[in-house]
């Protein structure tokens, strides 16, 4: 049987609070690991057809905004230092993820037109290459709280996350379903 | 079967392809201007001319980069709904992106050359400021988001229509045992293979322009020069050919209605243009054999899909072509065709030039010199240009009127004579070692030099006809 989801959520939040000292004693980790699980379980408290028919979220664009913002205001350095050095912070972390990142993604996500949800995976992918490049080869350290050694290794993670998750994505469109396919013919010449 | 019931964004395309033929028009103006002063025909401040060398190749790229995506467009719409306001939005932020990069280099006076090559942006030597390169970069950024944005609302549209990539490549016929009758249309081959690897060249594109932009605000930031140099090589490449690729299906499209039958997806047409897709992103490095720091297995793949790149497409293509013409009893030619069937001689031609300079013992000494912008024009100005010319002419075709008119072979004419006296002058100073991209030329020089003036003139004339009779063509048939 398969475990009600908001459970899951419990479970998954449980596992970033217990963990948190081992998680957050390394950047790739912290980063690549809690945060986006922590954003999870936002999307697995979220029941299905939330916010659906809401004039106020068309096309899912304002719990869409919502997220981006947030995920702007995690994705500061200086945010992440803040983490490590005061409760309120890392309280803050712990709520806003999912309520702030998790949830309000899912609800727009399942409005979203079809072509946005292109541009926001092409913005994901290309938005982590920029990260890799910046965290590899900034000449400073970025985060007080972690060595330069650690910044670069981060680097890597997002380039190797970028390339995963464009495999991830692209690779399914190329399987052949023909079942699927309509294959419309010509239409008569129009000019 | 089922049969589309799509129409083309016509009122769009339209407008966008007057845009493109007046932009077409400036920068042969352009062209003309740098050979002129190169020739000592007139004087111009070096600077000037390395500002109006970046507006050109810029300008150039920029345009049949638009072209060949709105032919793309007008016909992929035919058999998939796209969506209006997709196309309008690519038109918005590719005119923004235009406005930055001609504000970067006329007010700026950025003269980094349209390959914005590391670290060269940066190091202006005081001609042009970080911020007027940071203009054009992201310029370039802009137009780039605008491709992206209408690449994928063609990928999404064919991958629901003909069930994945693999469909819209007709991979069923090409490698399985799918029927003829069930692939695609060439139009949707061709679409599909240049939407992935046009994505592909756009993406690592936009990934090094954002370098090159956080080298110049905070140039701490060092980029790798080779890697670098690479990725806009690999960009750089695959656009300008994604924009021939593009274009060629106004080829597909149009040439059946003259020669009384449809260009049909065949196994070796399915075949070619898959290998075309794996061919244009692993032949970049034909680009950079001087770079003696590029490891020798990347410089020889280079040269050897130097000389594959070219087959299947043309195979397929021109080959095609001659066939169809051959067997066809109802060809007749107009300024349309004549057009397109020159596009299609033009592409075949340049390569030529092109597969010699991909040699790595010919590039040794040929690839500084004029020979390289002598390959390019072929496939462009009688290829690229010529088609998007052809198609401009069929948009505004009038059904009731077959043949060439006085003055459309008057245009063809002048036009062909033209390209092709100015291309040949490229190669022959290209053969006599004259170096590209220099603004003073020595007086031995000169006489390629003004007879490509002479040319470059013909060239405008020819293009110049085409333009007029176009908007009067848009005029009457908007009247009928």
């Amino acid at each position: 049987m398969k475990p009600p989801s908001y459970l899951v959520a419990i479970l998954v939040v449980g596992f970033c609070f217990a963990l948190r000292i081992p998680l957050e004693a390394d950047p790739v980790s912290h980063i690549l690991v809690q945060l986006p699980l922590l954003a999870w379980s936002g999307v697995l408290i979220t029941p299905n057809g939330t916010g659906r028919r809401s004039e106020w979220n068309r096309g899912g664009v304002a719990t869409l905004l919502v997220a981006f913002f947030t995920i702007i205001f995690w994705m500061l350095p200086r945010s992440i230092d803040a983490v490590l050095s005061s409760p309120t912070m890392e309280l803050a972390k712990f709520i806003t993820l999912p309520f702030g990142v998790g949830a309000p993604l899912a609800i727009g996500w399942a409005r979203a037109h079809p072509l946005l949800r292109g541009i926001i995976k092409a913005e994901v992918v290309s938005m982590l290459g920029v990260l890799a490049f910046l965290y590899i080869h900034a000449p400073v350290r970025i985060c007080n709280a972690y060595l330069v050694s650690d910044q670069h290794r981060l680097g890597y993670g997002f380039l190797f996350l970028a390339l995963g998750l464009s495999v991830f994505w692209i690779a399914p469109l190329f399987i052949v379903h023909t079942k699927r396919a309509v294959m419309p013919t010509k239409t008569p010449a129009t000019a | 079967m089922i049969k589309a019931k799509h129409q083309p964004q016509e009122a769009a395309v339209k407008f966008t392809m007057l845009l493109a033929g007046v932009v077409l028009l400036l920068m042969m103006v352009f062209g003309f201007i740098m050979r002129a002063a190169q020739g000592g025909m007139i004087e111009i401040d070096q600077a000037l001319f390395y500002q109006i060398m970046t507006a050109h190749g810029a300008g150039m790229v920029g345009t049949a980069g638009l072209t060949g995506i709105s032919i793309l467009w007008y016909f992929t719409g035919r058999y998939v709904p796209l969506l209006a306001g997709v196309f309008w939005t690519f038109l918005g932020l590719f005119l923004t992106g235009v406005v930055l990069i001609l504000g970067s280099i006329f007010i700026g006076g950025y003269a980094g050359a349209w390959t914005f090559l590391f670290p060269l942006p940066a190091m202006s030597g005081g001609f042009w400021s970080n911020e007027a390169a940071a203009t054009f970069l992201l310029g370039y950024i802009f137009i780039g988001v605008a491709f992206l944005l209408l690449h994928l609302e063609i990928a999404r549209k064919l991958i629901a229509a003909y069930g994945s990539i693999g469909g819209a490549l007709a991979w069923p016929l090409a490698f399985g045992n799918g029927r003829a009758e069930n692939a695609p249309p060439p139009t949707v081959v061709a679409a599909m293979a240049s939407t992935l690897f046009n994505v592909m060249g756009i993406v690592v594109g936009a990934t090094v322009l954002v370098s090159s932009l956080v080298n110049l605000m905070i140039p701490d930031f060092a980029v790798n020069a080779l890697l670098a140099k690479n990725m806009i090589f690999f960009f750089g490449h695959v656009f300008i050919n994604a924009s021939i690729y593009m274009a060629v299906i106004a080829v597909y499209e149009i040439l059946p209605e003259y020669l009384g039958k449809p260009w049909k997806t065949t196994r070796p047409f399915a075949i070619a243009w898959t290998m075309v897709f794996l061919f244009v992103l692993a032949v970049y490095p034909h680009h950079l054999l001087q770079d003696v720091a590029m490891p020798a297995w990347a410089l020889i793949m280079g040269q050897v899909v130097s000389y594959l790149s070219g087959i299947p497409l043309l195979a397929v293509t021109a080959f095609s072509l001659l066939v169809y013409l051959r067997q066809s009893r109802v060809m007749y030619w107009d300024l349309a065709s004549a057009l397109l069937v020159l596009g299609v001689a033009g592409w075949s031609i340049g390569s030529a030039p092109a597969i010699i300079d991909g040699m790595i013992a010919v590039n040794k000494v040929m690839h500084n010199t004029q020979w390289v912008p002598g390959h390019f024009h072929i496939y462009l100005l009688l290829g690229e240009v010529a088609i998007t010319f052809g198609f401009m002419a069929w948009l505004v075709k009038d059904p009731r009127e077959k043949g060439l008119n006085i003055l459309d072979l008057a245009g063809f004419a002048v036009y062909l004579l033209g390209g092709v006296g100015f291309t040949l002058m490229f190669l022959i100073s290209g053969a006599l070692s004259v170096p590209r991209r220099w603004a003073v030329h020595v007086p031995e020089w000169f006489l390629q030099d003004r007879l490509a003036t002479g040319f470059a003139l013909l060239v405008i004339l020819g293009a110049l006809l085409f333009v007029v009779s176009y908007a009067q063509g848009l005029r009457k048939k908007r009247t009928r």
